[in-house]
């Protein structure tokens, strides 16, 4: 680490509205070498990565481009610098060969020979231990070679920078090895790498300096040589320090809302709890280790072929056959932007969308009473700007979520399950979902699926540990013992 | 050297909108006067016969306005769908569907008076073209097969289906070997307004038209298609039955596309023949386009393009211009204001290089 680094961070600040996406960030990129951005969902890699790539200007620090300050104020500049993205959604033209691709836009003759691109590209490719064929059509290419597509496209821009965003969420294992050969090769030529992921194994075998980010700060930076488990790592990441305290005072457990047993599906593997009236259980995991299909399956988004789930007494298929809009099931997603909501639709619209059969007359839907329930609302939950006209793609993520979270309230649900509820929201906020949540168990036994530690201690009764499609433990939030060993059991240690 | 760079609009551009439609119109004139020119008419002359021809006397309005019919139901049909974002391009074969079931009533009771034989017309009418509609939408939604080109399909096997009845089964025996029906007795016929020229066929494009409105603003129904157009996910997330409102859509799609062929069968050549097929089903779907799936605004689109339709006869006739060049406007008409809608939301910035330094 001796030599200077190519990128310096130096108290990188960016905030939206009242959300810090990155404080304070210090961070140094150095060539020849792989760093590892590891963090939760929602922890502020890609706003960091992003500000790197040019799309956006930190508020206060400075970016150190080979020891001078640089702003980077356009794509442009970050691509002139060396900089070059892998995005998790590839941008590439789907009826173009891979060597149209790669070429488009880069050359300023007027004619081209397809065979010279051709060679051009599989003697790049083959350097990079690629299998890529020049002549293909995107289309037809799998997720992995159409990643390698994107990479070549960098690679003949001459980036020196390369940034990879969660590349292996989209790969099959054996992809994921190649990958890694590439990169390693690139190493090897004295690029810089930088390498975002949640997953630990992964980043153990690949990089050479880790940076851990929790809540949009760096909270360690590590050789990856010093790290003894993925434990450690674990731990780092969903932490443990208390940012704020709820008063979680205990309660009866009443009568099941959610009976699972012996759920088996695609990523699962024979899973077993049951919830009750007045307790939240919160499922903790990296994500990707099964919570995605268990809550599709809880909420009827996923048919259940092996298993039985039971809710309010009812088995799912019945239950969701004829569902009941009010004191029944609230699911508030992960994905409030392309589940929850309907971008295009004003908030009075969104909020009929789960609420809708509550205003129904016959077969009429008038609005002018929704629309006065959900001013009240608008006003209750402070979201802003408050008004009933705005489209829903105008709000912003915080606001959005409590415009979700307002109307699956309004339901006074029997049942909760809750996907990562403050992700990407100010402290503030924060505090406000957790008592909500709280107070919503009077009423409701809560599912909820949480990537930070210390929101599921705070809030839960009761714990289970997801690791790869098992539930390996689930006890109670006074279980010192077992709380110890979350970050083991999250790494698959246990 | 300038850079020229497309930018998204933040906010809608409101009143400027008419002026880019208004230039839109405007280009495609131009384009079309150009293509008169090539083919060796005076482009002036030619855009001024076609206008004249169209609106320019009272028989003129009266034939766009009961080609406009057609067209307007067809379009009203085929909007319901493309809200839902389900490409329905089946009105051509719903409508020649409809024609059929309307026609089989009218045939099979020669004797009935109209206040059984009409409702009953319209009614097989809805049911022929709802089920042409439903198998494409049962296609999609079971078997994830493409609606465009599964209605697309089956236009031709409707067509058939109405060329083999009335080359057939149902041919005329006084009809000297022509293919068409007997003419619908009087009671099969709905007829004029008064004394006017105007078929009471208006009177149920009005009716359809509001009801259209109504359904979709009030009703439950309406608010579930909306939400489904815009967000398939969150439509199944909030439990609308998606499936189901497929089908619905396409059936109701199908029954409008219909109720055109019920009154154009019926009103306006009193029989079942096949020049009935006149392309009016395709032209919907560039009118349901122009109109942004705008129930108000698909009658004037509804109404311009038929008056297109009648204007290019007149070109026809006293200018020789084929009749091919109706569909040459119709086509650069839709091409022109798609691609002006482009800068409805989108700003066009041009910036020279030595501004960035």
């Amino acid at each position: 680490m001796a030599e200077a680094p190519v990128i310096k961070l130096e108290k990188i600040s960016k905030s939206f509205g009242e959300v810090r996406a990155n404080h304070d960030i210090s961070l140094d990129i150095h060539e020849g070498r792989i760093l590892a951005l590891l963090g939760e969902n929602g922890a502020g890699k890609s706003t960091l990565m992003s500000l790197l790539a040019g799309q956006s200007l930190p508020d206060s620090g400075t970016i150190y481009f080979n020891g001078r300050p640089v702003s980077f104020s356009s794509t442009e500049k970050a691509i002139e610098a060396g900089i070059g993205m892998v995005y998790q959604h590839f941008k590439l033209v789907e009826a173009m060969t891979v060597a149209e691709n790669i070429f488009l836009g880069r050359s300023d003759k007027t004619w081209l020979s397809r065979k010279a691109l051709n060679r051009s590209v599989a003697e790049v490719a083959d350097q990079y231990t690629m299998q890529v064929d020049a002549d293909m059509v995107v289309a037809d290419l799998s997720m992995g070679e159409k990643q390698q597509v994107e990479i070549l496209k960098l690679l003949f821009r001459q980036s020196n920078i390369l940034i990879f965003d969660e590349p292996t969420a989209v790969l099959t294992p054996h992809e994921a090895n190649n990958l890694f050969e590439t990169m390693k090769q690139m190493k090897k030529d004295g690029k810089a790498i930088v390498f975002i992921s949640h997953k630990l194994e992964e980043v153990m075998s690949i990089a050479d300096d880790i940076a851990i980010l929790k809540r949009g700060e760096i909270v360690g930076v590590m050789e990856a040589g010093s790290v003894s488990s993925t434990r450690e790592l674990a731990e780092m990441m969903v932490g443990r320090e208390v940012l704020l305290e709820v008063d979680h005072h205990p309660m009866e457990p009443r009568q099941q809302v959610l009976k699972v047993a012996g759920l088996q599906e695609e990523g699962l593997k024979d899973l077993n709890f049951e919830i009750r009236q007045g307790e939240i259980v919160g499922i903790v995991g990296v994500a990707g280790n099964g919570q995605k299909p268990l809550v599709e399956s809880v909420c009827g988004l996923k048919r259940v072929d092996v298993g039985v789930i039971t809710l309010l007494g009812r088995d799912s298929r019945d239950f969701f056959s004829s569902r009941s809009w009010d004191k029944a099931l609230s699911y508030i997603p992960e994905d409030r932007q392309g589940l929850a909501t309907c971008q295009g639709l004003d908030l009075l619209d969104n909020f009929l969308l789960t609420t809708r059969q509550g205003f129904q007359v016959g077969p009429w839907l008038p609005v002018n009473e929704a629309r006065q329930k959900l001013e009240y609302l608008i006003e209750e939950f402070d979201i802003r700007p408050p008004n009933a006209n705005l489209l829903a793609w105008q709000l912003s993520g915080g606001n959005l979520q409590k415009m979700v979270l307002s109307r699956e309230f309004y339901r006074k649900p029997r049942l909760i399950v809750a996907e990562q509820p403050t992700q990407g929201l100010d402290i503030a906020a924060a505090e406000d979902v957790w008592n909500l949540l709280l107070k919503a168990r009077e009423q409701a036994g809560i599912l909820m699926i949480t990537g930070d530690l210390s929101e599921a201690l705070e809030l839960s009764d009761r714990i289970g540990v997801m690791y790869d499609g098992h539930l390996v433990n689930m006890f109670s939030r006074d279980n010192e013992e077992m709380i110890e060993a979350i970050p083991q059991m999250m790494a698959g240690l246990a | 050297m300038p850079l020229i760079r497309v930018v998204k609009r933040q906010e809608p551009l409101g009143w400027g909108s008419c002026l880019v439609l208004a230039a839109a119109i405007g280009l495609s004139l131009l384009l079309s006067g150009i293509v008169l020119y090539i083919g060796g008419t005076s482009p002036i002359e030619g855009i001024v016969v076609l206008f004249k021809g169209a609106f320019g006397n009272r028989y003129a309005l009266e034939d766009a306005i009961i080609k406009a019919t057609p067209i307007f139901l067809c379009s009203l049909g085929v909007a319901l769908a493309f809200k839902l974002q389900v490409w329905n391009i089946g009105a051509e074969g719903q409508f020649a569907l409809g024609a059929v079931g309307a026609t089989w009533v009218a045939l099979s009771l020669p004797e009935s008076p109209s206040y059984v034989v009409l409702p009953l017309m319209i009614i097989m009418a809805a049911v022929a073209g709802g089920l042409w509609g439903l198998i494409p939408a049962v296609l999609r939604q079971k078997l994830k097969t493409n609606e465009i080109i599964v209605t697309l399909m089956m236009n031709y096997i409707a067509i058939l289906i109405l060329d083999y009845l009335v080359y057939g089964i149902w041919k005329d025996p006084a009809s000297f070997g022509f293919p068409m029906t007997p003419e619908f007795s009087e009671a099969a016929i709905v007829g004029k307004i008064g004394s006017t020229n105007y078929s009471w066929g208006l009177v149920h494009c009005l009716v359809l038209g509001v009801s259209f409105w109504v359904f979709l603003k009030y009703s439950r129904l309406g608010y579930e298609i909306k939400a489904s157009g815009d967000n398939v996910r969150a439509a199944k997330y909030a439990g609308i039955p998606y499936d189901r409102l497929v089908m619905l859509v396409m059936v109701l799609s199908g029954a409008l596309a219909a109720w055109a062929g019920f009154l154009e069968a019926s009103s306006t050549i009193n029989r079942l023949q096949p020049s009935i097929m006149a392309g009016y089903g395709y032209t919907a779907i560039v009118v349901a386009w122009l109109a942004r799936l705008n129930p108000f605004y698909i009658g004037v689109a509804s109404f311009m393009l038929a008056g297109l339709r009648v204007g290019v006869e007149g070109l026809q006739l006293d200018l020789q211009v084929p009749a091919a060049f109706g569909g040459i406007i119709e086509g650069l008409l839709l091409l022109t204001v798609l691609a002006g809608g482009l800068f409805t939301s989108y700003r066009i910035v041009v910036t020279r290089k030595a501004h960035e330094h």
